[in-house]
């Protein structure tokens, strides 16, 4: 089974969010920061991490700034979900797989999730 | 011993926000705690985050946090088209997150945490929480809330953090946290008949002054703007009165015989009568002595710019050459559900942003139809007409009566003749089977004037005083009659 790391502070679009991955068929790791973000990968590796940009504590480019630099888990795919503008997360992380602008239409994510996780 | 005074001036934070700092008297207090309540749809979201963009336009830095309130990305889709905002500034200058989770998790020790942390991160000079709410119900007991609100505003005073709590709380009771906070500001959406009206009120503003009472507002493609109500904001005139600046010639050669040469400069007066009869003439005349060193306004409701160039180019006046030179600007107010002060505003700015000399207003009506509380249109046109005094405009209000013909003039404003300087009264009069145009002037203070009623016409040329109209008695009855033939013999 497919693992995605879900990122995001929000609870309401946290848990819609894990509900539709799970029915989907993928196990869901979920954090509500950037710094649980990190917790979580020292114990799981996930296929694909789904991140928020703007997050309390540390937001989703510093942790995919410090994801990059970890030989580990430099090459998990990461999907930047987010209300910022794409110029503006390239200014602060430029490595992320995807970016998808919210708010978006769920399947889309959903089939760009599948793609990225094959 | 030496003593040394310190005047220690309160520093502000400006919300940025038309008409509210004005209420507000500068802004809110530097590294102050208010809170922002209303219920549902009354527009706190989009002051906070208005106030929110004003300030990192400014230099500041604001996070905004979110407690189970719509998600941040719908909220910024909503805010989008509005004149303020500004997605360069997401999220290096404004930053959104949602704290619901600390604040499930860990409680209000964790908010406040949480606060500390960002406010300190993030360097932050404005916090906003929306859904202040959740934070209370999360709250184990009232003191635990009333210290956690304590708490926030202690390293709010620190760090020069000013912080705004949005909740949904209906308005009205003092609630424990208002006692600590420095201000409490309650916005509201009252249904009158059929109509809304938008209000803002300051219930606290700690160590400030501030305009008391109900000031509408409106959310407009610029954001929110509030109209600061006439009779507070203008309780005492923006500059001194000026002293009677000599005559104004109302354009009517025949009528400033009658009155002493003219109008007094910097007064009020009112043409009345019923429709039809010549008073929107009246006032294109007024405004034809219009120049760019003595400008006009044409403040109206009722007749479009285009009727009314129409109207001006077939009484020879060129209302269009006058508009072009910026000798006269016509400002309109289409015919809907228009709110007093936001009129009232409107006018006063743009007779002060030209310098107006010469105003007319067509007509009352349309100010007296836009007030949901018909008690206040004395008072608001009291001050609206001092302040207009004290801007130097000379001013014609148009005034529309009731009756066509009849006994009795019916003015849609009790007292008018209290307000103004000057009153001349348009009448139709009927005589020996004809309709007769008759002009009574009725005030002009401080001027002898002609008692006697003038026959009046309208021509191509415009409104002409024909001269004394005489030969009848009961004139202003409307029905005009000969007086009856002395007995023989006497």
């Amino acid at each position: 089974m497919r693992t995605i790391l879900l990122v995001e502070d929000e609870f309401g679009i946290a848990g819609v969010l894990t509900v539709l991955l799970e029915n989907a068929g993928y196990r869901v790791l979920s954090a509500g920061n950037g710094r649980e973000g990190l917790q979580q990968l020292a114990v799981n590796r996930p296929n694909v991490i789904v991140t928020d940009y703007m997050m309390p504590l540390m937001d989703g480019a510093a942790m995919a700034r410090a994801i990059r630099a970890d030989p580990t888990f430099q090459d998990i795919p990461i999907i930047m979900m987010t209300s910022v503008r794409e110029d503006i997360v390239r200014q602060h992380f430029d490595g992320y797989t995807a970016y998808m602008r919210k708010p978006f239409q769920t399947e889309v994510l959903l089939d760009l999730i599948a793609r990225i996780a094959e | 011993m030496e003593s040394e005074q310190h005047s220690q001036k309160l520093e502000r934070v400006p919300s940025g926000i038309s008409g509210l700092d004005t209420i507000l008297q500068g802004g809110f207090l530097k590294g102050g705690v208010y809170i922002v309540q209303g219920v549902p749809g009354t527009g706190k979201t989009v002051l906070a985050n208005h106030v929110c963009f004003n300030h990192v336009a400014r230099g500041g830095q604001a996070i905004y946090f979110t407690l189970l309130a719509e998600s941040h990305a719908r909220m910024l889709q909503h805010l989008r088209p509005m004149a303020f905002f500004d997605d360069a500034v997401i999220p290096d200058r404004l930053y959104y997150a949602s704290a619901y989770v600390t604040l499930e998790e860990q409680g209000l020790k964790g908010l406040l945490d949480l606060f500390r942390h960002e406010i300190r991160g993030q360097k932050a000079s404005l916090l906003v929480l929306d859904g202040f709410v959740v934070a209370g119900l999360t709250a184990p007991s009232e003191r635990e809330f009333k210290k956690f609100v304590y708490e926030v505003q202690a390293y709010a005073a620190v760090m020069n953090c000013t912080v705004l709590l949005l909740t949904s709380n209906e308005p009205g009771p003092v609630r424990a946290e208002h006692t600590i906070v420095d201000g409490v500001i309650e916005l509201d959406d009252r249904l009158f008949d059929h109509r809304t009206e938008r209000g803002v009120q300051i219930r606290k503003h700690r160590g400030s002054g501030f305009l008391r009472g109900v000031h509408p507002f409106r959310i407009t493609a610029a954001g929110i703007v509030v109209y600061p109500r006439i009779e507070v904001a203008f309780a005492s005139p923006s500059r001194r009165d000026q002293p009677p600046l000599g005559r104004v010639s109302t354009g009517i050669a025949g009528l400033d015989a009658l009155i002493g040469g003219g109008l007094i400069g910097a007064t009020t007066s009112v043409v009345m009568g019923p429709t039809g009869i010549g008073k929107t003439t009246f006032g294109l005349q007024f405004l034809a002595r219009s120049r760019q060193e003595e400008p006009g306004l044409l403040f109206g409701f009722y007749e479009t710019p285009e009727r009314l160039k129409v109207k001006a180019e077939a009484l020879r006046l060129d209302l269009v050459g006058l508009e072009v030179s910026g000798a006269v600007e016509i400002v309109w107010q289409p015919q809907g559900e228009n709110v007093l002060d936001e009129l009232g505003h409107r006018l006063l700015d743009s007779v002060r942003r030209r310098g107006v000399r010469r105003l007319f207003v067509d007509g009352l009506g349309g100010l007296i139809e836009s007030a949901i509380h018909p008690q206040r249109i004395s008072r608001f046109l009291s001050v609206l007409t001092h302040e207009l005094r004290a801007l130097g405009a000379t001013t014609v209000f148009s005034v529309e009566t009731r009756d066509i013909v009849g006994p009795t003039v019916q003015v849609p404003i009790d007292g008018i003749s209290s307000l103004v300087e000057g009153m001349m009264v348009l009448r139709y009069v009927e005589a020996q089977g004809r309709t007769h145009r008759v002009l009574s002037i009725t005030k002009i203070r401080d001027s002898a004037i002609d008692p006697a009623l003038q026959a009046f016409s309208i021509t191509s040329a415009g409104l002409e005083v024909i001269g004394p109209f005489q030969g009848y008695e009961a004139v202003l009855s409307g029905s005009a009659h000969t007086p009856p033939a002395p007995p023989e013999g006497r």
